[in-house]
């Protein structure tokens, strides 16, 4: 399962660190990362980040 | 920092039920200063420095410090501290992670039609009339409606959980104190209330938000009982009052705006934006708060542990320093985002729902009310904390 996340748009609020915190994190220079390719046993999690996410900013491929 | 610094800043009486959070007085302090200094801490004022200050590493959500700040103890003061707002870290994520599949925004096709269904029928009761309190006869039905619909409650008892609703969110504003013994009697009305629904759902399980609860409570290390009722008191209180308020204010705003109104009635698309313009100009969240954590220094400024920021949303995302027009309400205008539903780790929790709902309701309103006008005296909470109208007699033309 592939992640893409638009940092267009994304205000770091963080929701995704929360929801699937084994897939997003905040980095020590307080950027946000994410594991692009992410096995499928996640998806859950991933979905839910993508969902909570309060600027619609997670895209999930396949 | 050194003193003149110190001297050169303004100070907000802000604990004043008089203070206006829009008043030239706080635009001239947004002029003068990024911050300035207030009865509860800082007052942060300006667009860039909301934004940041929002998400800093050194602050956390700073609303635990509020019953403090009032001097205030009691039921209300336990839950506040107690509750998903005021938690942080582990705890915070366990219940925001519990309650987040309720509020996702893939429900809201499915609620639309019931919010289109609900304010339809609320302004079939008053539109005859030609007027109403639009308060009592449409933002107080609307909001607890949609809660009730989406908690599984009966929508028979609306007016009183309305009214709960409504008592205690005047401990959100600067006259917490003097109202103590009203919120206080309010809480332990909902949290009987709560209690009764958990009784129910018990007896007769459900799928939905509390019954999801229900069933996660069977694991007290995954939901406790209190963490139960907390949670439920808090879908309740924060549906129902921030959007009773918030759709007040919309109307405000439109009435001040009439040819908004207008252009709203003739492109209803307009009114998912109109909600965010509303949102932007007039929250109902007049500053979100933060605490900080650890001393740090921040645009030169030294802020000690436990100092609180209020993060003024309003002043910041009007600030004509950041826009020529920030100040004027236009719907059509492109705009930076807001900050109305608070941000970071915290942000609403309920958003989705509550665009969702608004958008429907402004839609409606803007098509069957022709010309809203003020006809009577409005009655406000203060203009500051968790503002928003008591009552507004409105009259209005038939469409």
């Amino acid at each position: 399962m592939k992640i893409n996340v638009d940092m267009s748009i994304c205000l770091m609020h963080g929701q995704c660190v929360i929801a699937a915190p084994q897939v997003f994190s905040f980095n020590d220079a307080g950027d946000l990362v994410w594991l692009t390719d992410v096995d499928d046993a996640l998806r859950a999690d991933v979905e839910a980040a993508a969902d909570a996410c309060p600027e619609q900013a997670i895209q999930i491929e396949a | 920092m050194t003193l003149t610094v110190v001297d050169d800043v303004p100070y907000l009486d802000v604990a004043n039920p008089k203070f206006s959070i829009r008043s030239q007085e706080v635009k001239d302090a947004r002029t003068r200063s990024w911050y300035a200094r207030t009865t509860y801490g800082i007052a942060v004022l300006r667009y860039d420095e909301v934004q940041k200050l929002l998400r800093h590493p050194k602050l956390r959500q700073g609303s635990y410090l509020w019953p403090q700040h009032n001097g205030v103890e009691g039921k209300f003061a336990r839950w506040w501290c107690d509750m998903l707002l005021c938690q942080e870290g582990d705890t915070h994520a366990r219940l925001r992670r519990m309650a987040n599949p309720a509020f996702s925004p893939k429900l809201i096709a499915d609620l639309q039609p019931k919010f289109q269904a609900l304010a339809n029928r609320l302004i079939d009761q008053f539109i005859d009339r030609g007027e109403c309190d639009f308060i009592a006869d449409f933002t107080e039905p609307y909001a607890t409606g949609v809660i009730c619909d989406l908690l599984g409650l009966p929508f028979d008892r609306w007016r009183e959980l309305a009214d709960m609703a409504a008592d205690m969110g005047l401990a959100l504003g600067v006259t917490f104190k003097q109202d103590l013994p009203k919120i206080e009697a309010a809480i332990e009305r909902l949290f009987q209330y709560a209690e009764e629904v958990v009784a129910e759902r018990r007896a007769n399980p459900t799928d939905d938000f509390v019954g999801m609860l229900v069933q996660a409570n069977r694991d007290k290390a995954q939901l406790s009982d209190q963490e139960l009722l907390d949670m439920i008191v808090l879908a309740i209180f924060g549906g129902i009052d921030t959007t009773r308020n918030q759709i007040g204010l919309a109307m405000e705003q439109f009435i001040l705006h009439p040819a908004q109104w207008a252009l709203l009635a003739e492109q209803p698309d307009l009114a998912k934006a109109a909600v965010e313009e509303v949102m932007r100009v007039r929250p109902t969240v007049t500053w979100v708060t933060r605490a900080a954590t650890e001393t740090f220094t921040f645009n030169d400024l030294e802020i000690a542990a436990g100092t609180t920021l209020h993060l003024y949303s309003q002043a910041a995302a009007t600030d004509p320093a950041l826009m020529p027009d920030a100040e004027v309400f236009d719907i059509t205008a492109e705009r930076k985002p807001h900050f109305g539903f608070g941000g970071g780790a915290h942000h609403c929790l309920g958003h989705f729902i509550a665009r969702g709902d608004m958008t429907e309701a402004l839609k409606l309103l803007a098509q069957r009310l022709k010309n809203p006008r003020f006809n009577g005296e409005v009655e406000w909470l203060p203009d500051s904390g968790n503002t928003g109208a008591i009552r507004m007699p409105i009259a209005f033309d038939r469409a």
